[in-house]
C-alpha cells in the first residue's frame, strides 16, 4: 500500500489532474453555474487552445530547452493566415504556407541553439522578436482578413459534433493527446527526445544527432503554436499580431504544472493537458469570485508557485554530485 | 605547438578578461560613432546628463538581470521588469499621490527596501525552496505586475523636481551608486563564491560553498538593482505608469545576453551588462534619428541580438579554429 502511495506521489501528472477535479470542486460550489454545460465547454475550448500550443512547449522541455518564440508564432499565423485568406488564396494552399513557414522558423532556432550551443531562451526570444517585426512591418501594424466559416465552426462556443455539445476542436485535441502519446512512447522519435533531454552527452554516444533532433523538436513546437494562431483566429473572428502575447508564460506554466520538469527528460503532454485546464479553471474561478483582471493576474501567479512549491520542486544541490 | 605564458598587461589584459564582451565593445564603439556622426548636439558634454538618464533604465535592468544568471543552474530574475513598474507607481501613488510624501530620505530608501523585499522573496522561492527559477520569478512576474495595475490602474501623477533631475543633469547618482556598490561587491569574498556557484556549483559545495544561500544573495541583490532602476524610470517618465515596467524584462535579457554574459553561469559582469545595454540603446537612439517606425526597430534588435550571440558562441570560435589549424 506504501508503496503504491509513493508511487502515485511520484506521478506529477497524476497530481495536476487531481488538482483538476480539486479545483472543479471549489469553482461549482463557489460559483453559480460554474459547472453548467456552457462554461465547462467554454474552459474546455480556452484549455483545448492553451494545450495545443503547449503540446510543442512540452516537446521542447523534455528535451531540455524552453521556447519563448510561441507567441510570436501564434500571432505569425494569425495574421499571416487572415491576411492571405482574405486576400483570395485558397485555403489548403494559406494553410501549408503558414504551417510550412512556422517550422522553418522553429527549426532556425533549433537548430542554431543546438549547434551553436547558445541558449535557446536567447536564440527564440531574438528569432520571435524578427518574425514578430517582420509580420508588423508587413501589414503595417493594421492587420485584415478573417477566417473561413468552417474555422469558426471548429472552435465555435456554439458548435456541436452530431449530437454532443462541444465544437470539433474538443475530439480533435483528444486525439492530437493519444497520438503525442504514441509518438513519445513508442517511436523511435520519443525515444531519442527523452534519451537527449535526460543525458544529452550519452545521447550523442548512442548516435543521437542533436541539431537534427533540436531542429525538428523546435520545428514541430512552431507548427502546433501556428495552429493555435489559426484556432484562435477562428475563435476571436479578427486578426492580431499579439493575440498570442498571454501565451508565453501560459504555456510554461501549464507543462511546469503538467510535471514536465525544465531539466530535461522527464515529463509528457497528459500532465500539460490537466495544467492547462487547471490554469483555465483556476482564471475562470478568479474572475467569477469578483476579481479585477489585474488581481486575477497577482492571484494566479501565488497559486502557480503554491501548485509548483507543493511538488514541482529541483534537487539540492548535494543531491546533484 | 608550444604556448607562451606572456602576462600581458593592462589595457591588453582587460580585453582577454573580457573575451565574450570584446563584440559588445566593437559595436559600442561603431554605434556611438554613428550616433554622434548623426546628431551631434545631441551627445555635447551639456547634453551627458539627460542621454544617461534615458539610457539609465535600462543599464540598471541589465546589470539587474546578470547577477542571477552570474549564479548559474538556470538562475534568471523574470520579475526585475515588472518590480521596477511596481516600485515606479507605488512611489508615485503610494507615497507621492496618497502620502504627499516628497522627501528623498523617504523615497530612495523606500523604493531600495521594496527591492530588497522582493529579491528576498525570489531567492526564498527559488534558492531555498528550489522552485525553477524561471518559473518561481514568473510567479512574481505575474504577481507584481497585478499589483502595479491594482495599485494605479491608468498612467498618471507627477514627481517632485529633485526625482525628474535624476533624469536629466544628476542621471548620474543611480547609475553611480550601481557602479560603486558593483565594485564593492567585487572587492567582497562573495563575488568569487558567486562566480565559483555559476562556473560549476558541484564543485563549489563540494569545496564547502553554501550554494544555496550563495544564489539568495544573488537574488537580493538582483532586487536592490532593479529598485535603483525603478528610481531611474521614474525620474525618466515623471509619471506613475503601470504598463512601462514589465517590458523591460526581455530587453533586459537581450541587453545581457548581447554583452556577452553566459546564461550558464559564471562568465560576465557590470561591464558586459552595460555594454549590452548600451548597444541597444545606442542602437534604438540610431535608428529613431532615421524616423523608422518601431517594427524596423524591434526587428532590428532582435536580429542582432541572434547574429551577436552566434558570434559569441565558443562553439563557433572552436569550428573556425579547427578549420585554420588542421591536425
Amino acid at each position: 500500500m506504501n508503496t503504491v502511495l509513493t508511487h502515485l506521489a511520484g506521478n506529477r501528472a497524476l497530481i495536476a489532474y487531481a488538482g483538476v477535479i480539486l479545483v472543479f470542486v471549489v469553482g461549482a460550489t463557489l460559483i453559480p453555474g460554474f459547472s453548467s454545460v456552457f462554461s465547462i465547454r467554454a474552459m474546455l475550448i480556452l484549455a483545448s487552445l492553451l494545450a495545443i500550443a503547449a503540446l510543442g512547449q512540452t516537446l521542447v522541455m523534455i528535451l531540455g530547452g524552453i521556447d519563448l518564440s510561441i507567441p510570436f508564432v501564434i500571432g505569425f499565423a494569425n495574421v499571416v493566415f487572415a491576411s492571405l485568406y482574405g486576400g483570395g488564396m485558397p485555403v489548403w494552399l494559406v494553410l501549408a504556407i503558414v504551417l510550412v513557414g512556422a517550422a522553418l522558423i522553429g527549426a532556425f532556432s533549433g537548430a542554431i541553439s543546438a549547434a551553436l550551443a547558445i541558449h535557446p531562451l536567447i536564440v527564440t526570444l531574438g528569432v520571435g522578436t524578427v518574425v514578430q517585426a517582420l509580420v508588423q512591418i508587413w501589414t503595417r501594424g493594421l492587420p485584415t482578413g478573417s477566417a473561413p466559416p468552417f474555422i469558426n465552426e471548429f472552435v465555435s462556443l456554439g458548435g456541436s459534433v452530431g449530437p454532443l455539445p462541444f465544437p470539433w476542436l474538443i475530439p480533435f485535441t483528444l486525439i492530437l493527446t493519444i497520438a503525442t502519446i504514441f509518438v513519445l512512447r513508442r517511436t523511435i522519435y520519443g525515444r531519442k527526445l527523452y534519451a537527449l533531454g535526460s543525458n544529452p552527452k550519452a545521447a550523442e554516444l548512442a548516435l543521437v544527432r542533436p541539431v537534427v533532433m533540436w531542429a525538428m523538436t523546435f520545428a514541430i513546437s512552431a507548427i502546433f503554436a501556428a495552429l493555435a494562431g489559426i484556432f484562435l483566429l477562428g475563435f476571436t473572428g479578427s486578426s492580431s499580431a499579439g493575440v498570442g502575447t498571454p501565451y508565453l508564460f501560459q504555456t510554461v506554466s501549464a507543462v511546469v504544472i503538467g510535471g514536465t520538469a525544465l531539466i530535461g527528460g522527464r515529463g509528457g503532454f497528459v500532465g500539460t493537458i490537466a495544467g492547462a485546464i487547471v490554469l483555465i479553471e483556476l482564471r475562470t474561478v478568479l474572475i467569477g469570485i469578483g476579481l479585477s483582471e489585474a488581481m486575477v493576474q497577482s492571484a494566479l501567479g501565488v497559486l502557480i508557485l503554491l501548485l509548483v512549491a507543493a511538488y514541482g520542486r529541483d534537487q539540492h544541490i548535494r543531491n546533484l554530485i | 605547438m608550444t604556448t607562451k605564458s606572456v602576462r600581458p598587461g593592462g589595457l591588453a589584459r582587460f580585453f582577454i578578461e573580457r573575451r565574450n564582451t570584446r563584440l559588445a565593445a566593437l559595436l559600442f564603439f561603431i554605434l556611438l560613432a554613428a550616433n554622434i556622426w548623426l546628431n551631434p548636439a545631441r551627445f555635447m558634454p551639456h547634453n551627458w546628463g539627460s542621454v544617461l538618464g534615458l539610457a539609465a533604465p535600462l543599464l540598471l535592468a541589465s546589470l539587474a538581470m546578470t547577477i542571477p544568471f552570474l549564479a548559474g543552474r538556470g538562475s534568471i530574475d523574470v520579475s526585475v521588469g515588472p518590480l521596477m513598474g511596481l516600485i515606479n507607481v507605488i512611489i508615485v501613488k503610494g507615497l507621492i499621490m496618497a502620502a504627499g510624501v516628497t522627501s528623498p530620505l523617504i523615497i530612495v530608501p523606500a523604493a531600495l527596501l521594496i527591492g530588497l523585499a522582493s529579491g528576498a522573496l525570489n531567492g526564498f522561492l527559488a534558492a531555498i525552496l528550489r522552485i525553477q527559477p524561471i518559473v518561481a520569478t514568473l510567479g512574481t512576474y505575474l504577481i507584481y505586475a497585478g499589483l502595479a495595475l491594482t495599485v494605479l490602474p491608468s498612467p498618471s501623477g507627477s514627481v517632485p523636481a529633485w526625482l525628474a533631475a535624476l533624469a536629466g543633469p544628476w542621471s548620474i547618482l543611480p547609475v553611480g551608486l550601481a557602479v560603486l556598490l558593483w565594485l564593492l561587491v567585487k572587492r567582497l569574498p562573495y563575488y568569487d563564491l558567486l562566480m565559483a556557484t555559476g562556473s560549476d556549483d558541484r564543485a563549489a559545495y563540494t569545496s564547502g560553498v553554501d550554494v544555496p544561500a550563495v544564489r539568495f544573495v544573488a537574488y537580493l541583490l538582483a532586487g536592490v538593482f532593479a529598485s535603483l532602476a525603478a528610481l531611474s524610470l521614474t525620474a525618466l517618465i515623471g509619471s506613475g505608469d503601470p504598463n512601462i515596467g514589465p517590458g523591460y524584462t526581455l530587453i533586459a535579457i537581450a541587453a545581457v545576453a548581447l554583452g556577452g554574459v553566459g546564461l550558464a553561469g559564471g562568465v560576465g559582469g557590470m561591464t558586459a551588462a552595460f555594454l549590452g545595454a548600451a548597444d541597444i540603446f545606442l542602437l534604438q537612439s540610431m535608428l529613431t534619428a532615421f524616423n523608422v517606425s518601431t517594427f524596423v526597430l524591434q526587428m532590428a534588435y532582435g536580429a542582432v541580438l541572434v547574429l551577436a550571440v552566434c558570434l559569441n558562441s565558443e562553439k563557433l570560435k572552436h569550428l573556425f579554429k579547427a578549420r585554420a589549424v588542421p591536425r
